[in-house]
């Protein structure tokens, strides 16, 4: 096990520049996730501290040791693969062998070794299989399997749930999240759900055009996004986003660029008339018979709760509602914002402005 | 002297780090190719540097080498026995690539329908370019006999005058031309149904809620996307017919007389019957220009049919 | 009738117009080389007669012996065997390697030397090659005769194995990279096995085209080092000409290839299908 650093890590091909200076800290035995929009830079990180990329400019160390040079198979990590890759010509048993066998590991110790890790997934039974003989979250566990016989310092996952169906995408979060407590590694994992982000890691790493927008632990993120990206990234659905000015005259009020004034719990003194974006996330907005009026535009019930798209004096907000309610388009009912949850940031920037 | 230094630390750093990464990265594959290298260049780049050197000789094998510049350039295009050739090369090609393509594309689309013991009938068709063409050459020739052939019974059959075939001076080239298209039609239907099985089933399955009967499909959809792999077929096909030789060669050998004389055979005797290293060098030369102009310009037509068609990767 | 029944009637029908389309497209073949066969089994007075017989009236099993028995069959046929494996043996050797090569430093576009090889008339192959060989004093013997044809064998060879290559993905030579393999290990151990059918099919088109290979062997080959196809071409200038026996020698020249097509034909047409086109 150990940590991982990454300095100042930049990488273009050619003249394109991928990632521009990316620093994070990964603690030993961290479960941190990188995500971001597609094309963002994730996997090429990723495939940075792989080693399968190089490294144009900063640094990446694993340990205490930088090795931006060093080749893949020196590097002491494993990695499962979006398509898992796995050796289609060998069995369960030889493709889980195969990295021990290169690295002339003893006959007893691979097979103590492989025994070990197949019992963890429960493959036994799938050992003499080929690759095409298994179901797709078997040879995700196979995957799986290879990288921890290796007994590296850290697992790398890109996206390795994302050819799953929903249900077994489900188990398998879960079976990653016990695995990872069980074997305490450090894993560094990409992905682009940001259901998977919040419930698996221990720190989230948003990156947005190869730049980390945000890195922070779940919640926080999710509650004290840093800017409007972030904030528009996670959650789902995600925030609603208003455009206008705070107040001129120093009161705690925000009007939109369609005129509506909604109450903020605090607004400092500087920000007296600076344009600027607040954003309510949907489950923050309530009905509220004094509140402001709005018109149903869409009802969307998901059984455990109900989605509603409201006009309110030509703005769109999702509101997320957790009662049963009966609304027709057209109707119209009252609403209230939740003052203490409402973020702002800045209206060029997109940074986040303190309320 | 600081500063100058720091900076340098900072360039051979950076040197030391691409240098190294690009190790990590991608590892080099040259060590993959260069035995293929060798010997590619050993049989293909060597002999065509010598054949360039030849060719500005006058040279006969058994004499010594005498440099003569383009005096066989020149010679050639005063050489009556090679611009006919030339010209019956173009000929035979013309006629060695359209009959091909028709067929070809016709079996190609005829084989992409399911039907009975397919694999079977297409395994069939296959086997005239597969099968050796000396072998196959002197079936050909007993079948052309006039008096014994089966082909002047075949004609006999259904009416019609018996011929001469590869022993008449006009019949020569279309009897030759008939068989290069029976060997090499197979080709052009291999190639064409890569094509149409390359093709997605959408289109289809929309163009027939629109109504389109088979003929628009094949018209409008089936034949512009196959259009780059006829047109890959048409160079291949023209690129072998232009060089054709056993065949010829062992049918006729370019008679009766020159009349089936393809640049190919004339190049075959001046080289190597009349031992004229230096002559024959020269035409092969030109012979070869030939060919790389007109697959160039196959290649360009192949590349503009793309850009409109929207189909170039 | 009902609806049903006309319809399955319908499909019947031109189920039955394609197969008859299709019959007819492949007549020539199948007549040539029926004929060849009925050739290759008459007697002279048959083969001589006219309207042509088609059944042979007594069947001349001696058309063959004659072959076989002719002092030097063995002799070019193992000329045609050594010839034809080792030069595909070599281009397997060299051309796997480079394909794959070629393949991942994305490199296709070197992949023209192939073409210009494919567009070089084989005679501008011969006269360099046939004087260096009579330089080396190798003309006697079947050397020349297998480097040349490695003309023919190694684009083959390399051509099928890109296309090959191409298609099988990064992703399991960057695990196995990972996994601590070299770059001959990974090639070696995750590559190759993988690229298996793609090597099975350059094989096979490799010794097809090495068998079939005439004018080579026309230049380059002496009294004791012709391969098949030469001397059944050399049967018709000095042997009095008798169809039958000719079309025995022809078609024992071609059999092998013949058998290959038939046992090989998915391999050889998904080979052929992508080799041409990636050619263009
Ligand atoms: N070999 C390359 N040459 C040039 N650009 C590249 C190369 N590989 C990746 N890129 C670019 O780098 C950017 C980041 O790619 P990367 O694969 O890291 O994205 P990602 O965040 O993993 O996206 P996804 O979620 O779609 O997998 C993309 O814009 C991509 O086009
Ligand atoms: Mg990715």
């Amino acid at each position: 096990m150990a940590a991982v650093t990454l300095s100042h890590v930049g990488k273009s091909y050619g003249a394109v520049g991928v990632l521009h200076g990316v620093s994070v800290d990964i603690a030993d035995g961290e479960f941190v996730i990188l995500v971001g929009q597609s094309g963002c830079g994730k996997s090429t990180l990723l495939r940075m501290i792989a080693g399968l990329e190089s490294v144009t400019s900063g640094d990446i160390s694993i340990g205490d040791r930088v090795i931006n040079d060093l080749p893949p198979k020196d590097r002491d990590i494993a990695m499962v693969f979006q398509n898992y890759a796995l050796y289609p010509h060998m069995t369960v048993r030889k493709n889980m062998e195969f990295g021990l066998k290169l690295r002339g590991t003893p006959r007893a110790e691979i097979n103590e070794k492989v025994a070990h890790a197949s019992a963890i997934l429960g493959l036994e039974s799938l050992m003499e299989r080929l690759p095409r003989e298994l179901s797709g979250g078997q040879r995700q566990r196979v995957a799986m399997g290879r990288a921890i016989v290796r007994d590296p310092q850290v697992f790398l996952f890109d996206e390795p749930l994302s050819n799953l169906d929903a249900k077994l995408r489900v188990h398998m979060r879960t079976e990653i999240k016990a695995l990872h407590q069980r074997l305490g590694a450090t894993v560094i994992y990409v992905t682009h759900d940001q259901i998977e982000a919040m419930t698996m890691a221990d720190k989230i790493v948003v990156m947005h055009d190869g730049r980390i927008a945000q890195q922070g632990a779940p919640l926080d993120i999710y509650d004290r996004p840093a800017n409007l990206f972030v904030a528009q990234f996670i959650g789902s659905p995600s925030m609603n986003i208003l455009d206008g000015q705070f107040a001129g005259d120093g009161s705690a009020v925000f009007i939109t660029d369609k005129g509506v004034h909604i109450l903020l719990a605090n607004v400092p003194a500087e920000n007296a008339g600076r344009p600027a974006k607040i954003g309510i996330r949907p489950e923050h907005i309530m009905l509220n018979d004094s509140g402001i009026a709005a018109r149903v535009i869409v009802t969307e019930p998901t059984g455990s709760e109900t989605q509603l798209t409201l006009d309110v004096d030509g703005h769109e907000l999702v509101v997320l509602i957790r009662d049963r309610v009966d609304y027709k388009p057209n109707d119209v009912l009252k609403i209230g914002l939740a003052q203490n949850h409402i973020h702002a940031f800045d209206a060029d920037s997109g940074s986040r402005l303190t309320l | 002297m600081t500063l100058a230094s720091a900076g340098e630390r900072r360039a051979s750093q950076q040197a030391r780090r691409l240098s190294g990464s690009r190790k990590v990265g991608r590892i080099s594959y040259w060590p993959f190719v260069l035995p293929a290298l060798v010997v590619v260049s050993a049989v293909v780049v060597f002999p065509w540097a010598f054949t360039l050197w030849m060719s500005v000789s006058e040279w006969k094998v058994g004499e010594p080498y005498h440099f003569v510049g383009f005096a066989n350039y020149l010679r050639l295009l005063h050489d009556q026995r090679f611009l006919q050739s030339i010209g019956r090369t173009l000929l035979y090609t013309v006629l060695s690539v359209v009959a091909p393509m028709v067929i070809g594309t016709l079996a190609a689309l005829l084989f992409n329908e399911k039907m009975p013991a397919r694999g079977l009938l297409r395994g069939i068709f296959v086997m005239p370019m597969m099968a050796t063409p000396v072998a196959i050459a002197l079936v050909w020739t007993m079948m052309f006999h006039p008096q014994l052939g089966v082909l002047n019974y075949l004609l006999s059959l259904i009416g019609l005058d018996p011929q001469d075939w590869v022993f008449a001076p006009d019949t020569v080239i279309a009897s030759l031309v008939m068989v290069e298209t029976w060997q090499w039609s197979p080709l052009v239907m291999l190639i064409v149904l890569g094509g149409l099985a390359s093709l997605p089933a959408d289109p289809y399955e929309s163009a027939r809620i629109d109504g389109a009967n088979a003929f628009q499909r094949f018209w409008y959809l089936t034949l512009p996307m196959i259009l780059p792999f006829l047109l890959v077929a048409m160079t291949i096909r023209m690129i072998d017919a232009l060089k054709s030789f056993d065949i010829i060669y062992a049918i006729t050998q370019g008679g009766p007389g020159t009349a089936s004389e393809t640049t190919n055979l004339y190049l075959y005797s001046v080289a190597f019957a009349y031992a004229e290293i230096g002559y024959g060098s020269a035409i092969a030369v030109l012979f070869f220009l030939l060919i790389v102009v007109l697959s160039l310009v196959l290649l360009h037509v192949r590349e503009l049919s793309g850009r409109i068609l929207g189909t170039t990767k | 009738m009902s609806a049903a029944t006309r319809r399955r009637m319908m499909r019947f029908a031109s189920q039955l117009g394609t197969l008859f389309c299709a019959a007819l497209l492949v007549s020539p073949a199948l007549f040539f080389f029926l004929w060849m066969i009925s050739l290759s089994l008459k007697l002279e007075i048959d083969n001589g007669a006219y309207p042509p017989i088609f059944i042979p009236t007594h069947i001349a099993w001696k058309n063959y012996s004659g072959v076989f028995a002719s002092n030097n069959f063995f002799l070019y046929f193992w000329n045609s065997i050594v010839v034809t494996g080792t030069a595909t043996l070599l281009a397997l050797i060299v051309g796997v390697p480079a394909g794959y090569g070629i393949a991942r430093m994305k490199a296709s576009k070197s992949a023209i030397v192939i073409m210009i090889a494919r567009m070089t008339p084989g005679l501008s192959y011969l006269i360099p090659m046939f004087l260096i060989f009579q330089w080396l004093g190798l003309l006697g013997t079947l050397a020349p005769q297998i480097i040349i044809h490695l003309v023919v064998t190694v684009p083959i060879v390399i051509w099928v194995m890109i296309g090959y290559f191409e298609t099988t993905p990064l992703e399991l030579e960057e695990a196995a990279m990972i996994d601590g393999a070299n770059r001959w290990q990974i090639f070696s151990q995750v590559t190759l096995p993988i690229a298996r059918p793609g090597i099975v099919v350059s094989l096979i088109l490799s010794v097809i085209f090495s068998w079939n290979n005439f004018i080579f062997g026309v230049v380059l080959a002496g009294r004791d080092t012709r391969t098949l196809p030469v001397a059944v071409y050399n049967m018709l200038s000095f042997e009095q000409v008798s169809w039958g026996p000719l079309a025995a020698a022809a078609l024992v020249v071609t059999f092998p290839v013949l058998v290959l097509t038939i046992v090989a034909q998915r391999q050889i047409v998904a080979g052929l299908t992508a080799g041409a086109v990636k050619g263009g």
